[in-house]
């Protein structure tokens, strides 16, 4: 479980987000929701040690602050929202994501071995593993990402806009992936743009706006919320029951 | 991986005994093994151990310590061409072996650490404007040839002003072994070996930061001080090439784009090839550089332009897009 308590973040010097109070938790999907610029990204950043901040961030009760880079990877996994094509194989990047526990020297270990096989194997990449990341289409490409971070093995994800730039179908599945993350126990926490999306995955959601957070609960909690969704996004949600929609949910101008 | 390390390591030797046994000094090879075995005169154990083999040794440390840090530099500026030469690393590095020869003259140890010191320094502004400023590649490139340019202008000034500073001007500025000390190749290439064991040590960090930044500290590598390391170890390895064999341009843009076309694995294999490749390639074209004229000798950096500048418009033409260079 990550916590944040008095969280003060942003570019350069300047303290452009704060963040008072924020709980992810292990086992669940949590979203984080908002318009271009309201901070969802640099939250995400800030956790996984990209951008520094000032204030408590607590993964596992362990304050993270002062550990060492990989000893807080083996807390948190990341996941960029911009995948370099890079010329290696996809079992080699999955074997990346061992760096923390292994470090650079040591060779992987039988244990690392079984860990990058279930990592391959959750992300339905196994049969790709010899391919060059550079042959991949995007939503392979994202899923050899996915692959690295789970062979991270950490008690919690964060993933960057994972679905922006995939189509309808490469998004189904790879939500199936997260899906079965949560369920073995992990903690996901994405920034997605996708409201619908964001509402059908979550347990939890954080509704960032205006560099802070608006407003957060369960999507059931947020739903009823009269006017949150409209004035931060201009839409409405609404709950449908309709089984040819893609999520349980109606967009409304 | 292995084969090639072989057939490399093969030509690597072959191109060791070809310049060993190769030359117009008045010496054949038999001589040569007596020199070896010790049975040789005072004049054949001068040449075979105070003029053949110092430049044997110069030759192929400068050629992997050139094509490792053009690898580097490739990596981490995500650019391939990319290269001590072209961005003007090692006329830093001559400028400063310049400035050391003016104010230090007869001083190996201090012309190695300054050229080490101007190496640095333009490579740490070629970094800086390519990750500070959000430079194209292109810019970056031409950033570099304008560094370069400024400073061939002033090792051009001091060569008129001091002319007593290089003992061969032209060798100096085309680069070349024939006037390799055995003092300067006593500093240097210890320089270059440790240079080569940080490198090869710290390869798997290079692997990550390929992924780019964000990716590799969400894996928990260091960024910073893994970028830094790999700086140094570029500039430690121009600088120190170019305090033994002067300013010899294309052997880093050349060799590295050469293993890239044979070898798509990891930094560590990477690494090892361009070390051997580089060592091998420098050989023979001293070796070229001894007979080609015979009785005469050319400079070795006229061998390498003549090859290198075709070479980079090859690859300028060749992979334009791939190479990154309409951005």
């Amino acid at each position: 479980m990550i916590k944040i308590k008095d969280m003060k973040t942003g570019y350069g010097d300047e303290v452009s987000f704060i963040f008072p109070d924020i709980t992810l938790e292990k086992g669940k999907i949590t979203t984080i929701i908002g318009k271009n610029g309201s901070g969802k990204s640099t939250l995400l950043k800030s956790i996984a040690g990209i951008i520094p901040y000032s204030g408590s961030l607590r993964v596992n009760d362990i304050e993270i602050m002062n550990l060492a880079p990989r000893e807080r990877a083996k807390l948190v996994a990341y996941l960029p929202q911009n995948l370099k094509s890079v010329n290696i194989d996809v079992e080699t990047l999955v074997e990346h994501g061992r760096y923390p526990w292994h470090g650079s020297m040591r060779r992987l270990s039988v244990k690392d071995r079984r860990i990058i096989d279930e990592a391959l194997n959750i992300t339905d990449m196994t049969n790709l593993k010899s391919k060059s990341l550079s042959e991949l289409s995007g939503g392979e490409r994202q899923r050899a990402y996915l692959a690295m971070v789970i062979a991270q093995d950490t008690p919690m994800i964060l993933l960057d806009e994972p679905t922006t730039f995939m189509d309808i179908k490469v998004q189904q599945k790879f939500l199936s992936i997260i899906e079965n993350l949560k369920n073995s126990g992990r903690g996901i926490a994405a920034v997605l743009h996708n409201i619908e999306q964001s509402f059908a995955i979550s347990d939890f959601i954080y509704v960032l706006d205006d560099r802070k957070v608006a407003s957060y609960g369960t999507p059931d909690e947020l739903i009823k919320e009269e006017g949150l969704l409209r004035k931060i996004f201009g839409v409405t949600l609404r709950k449908s029951e309709d089984p040819s929609l893609l999520y349980p949910y109606e967009t409304i101008k | 991986m292995k084969k090639t390390v072989l057939i490399l390591s093969i030509i690597l030797i072959a191109a060791l005994v070809l310049a060993l046994f190769l030359g117009n000094d008045a010496i054949g090879t038999g001589r040569i093994l007596e020199a070896l075995l010790g049975r040789g005169s005072v004049s054949e154990n001068i040449i075979v151990f105070k003029v053949r083999i110092p430049r044997i040794v110069a030759a192929s440390f400068c050629g992997a310590a050139l094509s490792v840090s053009g690898y580097i530099l490739q990596k981490d500026l995500n650019n391939r061409i990319a290269s001590p030469g072209l961005l003007g690393i090692n006329n830093g590095a001559g400028l400063f072996v310049l400035i050391s020869a003016v104010i230090f003259p007869y001083q190996s140890g201090v012309k190695c650490l300054m050229a080490f010191i101007g190496a640095l320094l333009v490579t740490f502004i070629v970094s800086l404007l390519s990750k500070g400023t959000g430079m194209s590649k292109t810019s970056v490139i031409l950033s570099g040839v304008a560094i370069s340019a400024v400073c061939v202008s002033v090792i051009d000034l001091i060569i008129s002003l001091k002319p007593e500073t290089v003992a061969d001007k032209v060798a100096f500025q085309l680069g070349g072994f024939a006037n390799v000390q055995i003092n300067a190749v006593k500093f240097a290439v210890p320089v270059i070996i440790i240079s080569l064991l940080i490198s090869l040590v710290t390869a798997s960090a290079m692997d990550i930061m390929a992924l780019g930044d964000e990716a590799a500290i969400g894996l928990g590598l260091n960024v910073r001080l893994y970028r830094t390391v790999h700086i140094l170890c570029a500039a430690l390895l121009a600088g120190a090439a170019v305090s033994l064999c002067g300013l010899l341009g294309f052997v880093g843009l050349m060799v590295p784009n050469f293993i890239r076309l044979i070898y798509r694995g990891n930094s560590l294999g990477g690494l090892v090839l361009n070390m051997l490749a580089g060592a091998a390639f420098l050989l023979v074209c001293d070796t070229l550089a001894r007979l080609v004229a015979f009785p005469y000798e050319i400079p070795c950096g006229l061998i390498l332009s003549i090859l290198g500048g075709p070479f980079l418009i090859g690859i300028l033409i060749r992979k334009r897009k791939r190479l990154g260079l309409d951005d």
